[in-house]
């Protein structure tokens, strides 16, 4: 009897000891495999190239737009106030877009996790806060702006643009906030879901393209309603 | 070849006791004093550090061959224990963990703090193995009774 117990013993250490083997290997071999995949770098220099064209496309697009209009010059019908307010606005995004900061991530070559979160946040930050939220919003809220023709055909496209592109950047800021955790993900998953550096940099990129075609679409009303009046 | 490693697992497995006791303690300190909670309240995460560290001594104390010839429990300890080091290591150093970029506490908590489960379940299964290695049949020795050679005796 005392034989047996001890062999059951004997085999209870070896099963433990094995079931702690692998969850350990497991957890030893998993952690390489999350420390490469976050160390990962992607070459973006093509596309960023490409997006920094159309981008400086774009910001010129809308610098045309509102130049037709002076105040000095303008011997028009409309409000002025309403004309002086949309084109200050407008000019307040384009310098933002234009700084620095934002201008900075088109020079990269190679991106991390880091930058891919650098960018959203700054996208957030800059773009969507300072931009769309300080400048656009308040414009379409102002009466000025609302009394100049047209403007009440454009205001529900823009309004529902607004929207989108102010939750558009939740996802990839909790997805690449996430990945400090443990995630099972495999090779499968990984190339036909989400790669999360290059997949977050490229969908921040599309909002932020996004954004300015929402510019370039204000500023080209813009520009009809001073030629028009 | 099978003595060798076994000596080295079974002298490694102390010192990575050590390490792996030691970056745990800095980085749940460091937690506590972050949420201004009482030191008291992480004792208990490191109750699985001294039962095995008492039980290593008690194998010792008592030499019990059962497992410090053991090779496949010894190699287990030092995976656990590099696991547990590889991961504090990580939360600490790691600067691709956005969440250590972003906070700027120098350790990784949140990693960190979903590895304390895994961290108590192997210490605790190692502690269980070693207690029912401690009942293991022992080896009957053999005896090897060297028989003084007859004199002969003169005739």
């Amino acid at each position: 009897m005392k034989k047996i117990l001890l062999e059951y013993a004997s085999m209870l250490a070896f099963t433990i000891t094995g079931l702690v083997f692998g969850l350990s290997f497991f957890l030893l071999f998993i952690n390489f495999y999350h420390m490469e995949e976050l160390a990962e770098t992607v070459d973006i220099a093509s596309y960023n190239d490409t997006n920094k064209a159309s981008v400086e496309n774009k910001i010129n697009q809308i610098k045309n737009n509102i130049s037709v209009y002076e105040q000095s010059n303008y011997q028009g019908s409309l409000n002025i106030y309403g004309l002086n307010t949309v084109k200050s606005r407008l000019e307040n995004c384009v310098e933002i877009i234009e700084s620095d900061d934002m201008m900075n991530y088109f020079d990269l070559d190679q991106i991390g996790i880091n930058d891919s979160y650098n960018f959203t946040l700054d996208f957030r930050n800059k773009i969507l806060n300072d931009c769309l939220v300080m400048q656009v919003t308040s414009m379409i809220n102002t009466d000025t702006v609302e009394s100049l023709p047209n403007f009440n055909l454009i205001k529900p496209y823009i309004q529902i643009d607004l929207d989108n592109l102010l939750n558009s950047y939740n996802y990839v800021q909790n997805n690449i906030e996430n990945s400090d955790h443990y995630y099972f993900t495999t090779e499968t998953n990984k190339t036909n879901f989400f790669d999360l550096v290059e997949d977050s940099y490229t969908e921040t990129m599309n909002n932020y393209q996004s954004t300015l075609d929402l510019l370039v679409e204000i500023s080209n009303w813009y520009r009809y309603t001073v030629i028009g009046g | 070849m099978k003595k060798i490693f076994n000596g080295l697992f079974y002298g490694l497995k102390f010192l990575l006791l050590v390490a792996a006791f030691g970056l745990t303690l800095f980085i749940l300190i460091r937690m506590n004093m972050r949420l201004n909670k009482d030191i008291t309240s992480i004792i208990s995460e490191f109750v699985p550090f001294a039962i095995l560290l008492i039980l290593f001594f008690v194998n010792i104390l008592f030499k019990q061959k059962n497992i410090s010839k053991n090779l496949f429990y010894n190699l287990t300890c030092c995976l656990v224990l590099s696991t547990i080091i590889v991961v504090a290591l990580r939360s600490l150093l790691d600067t691709n963990m956005v969440l250590n970029e972003k906070y700027g506490y120098g350790v990784d908590f949140n990693f960190f703090d979903n590895f304390i489960a895994y961290i108590k379940i192997m210490l605790y299964g190692l502690s269980i193995a070693n207690i029912f290695f401690m009942f293991r049949e022992k080896e009957e020795e053999k005896v090897i009774v060297n028989k003084k050679p007859k004199k002969l005796k003169k005739a």
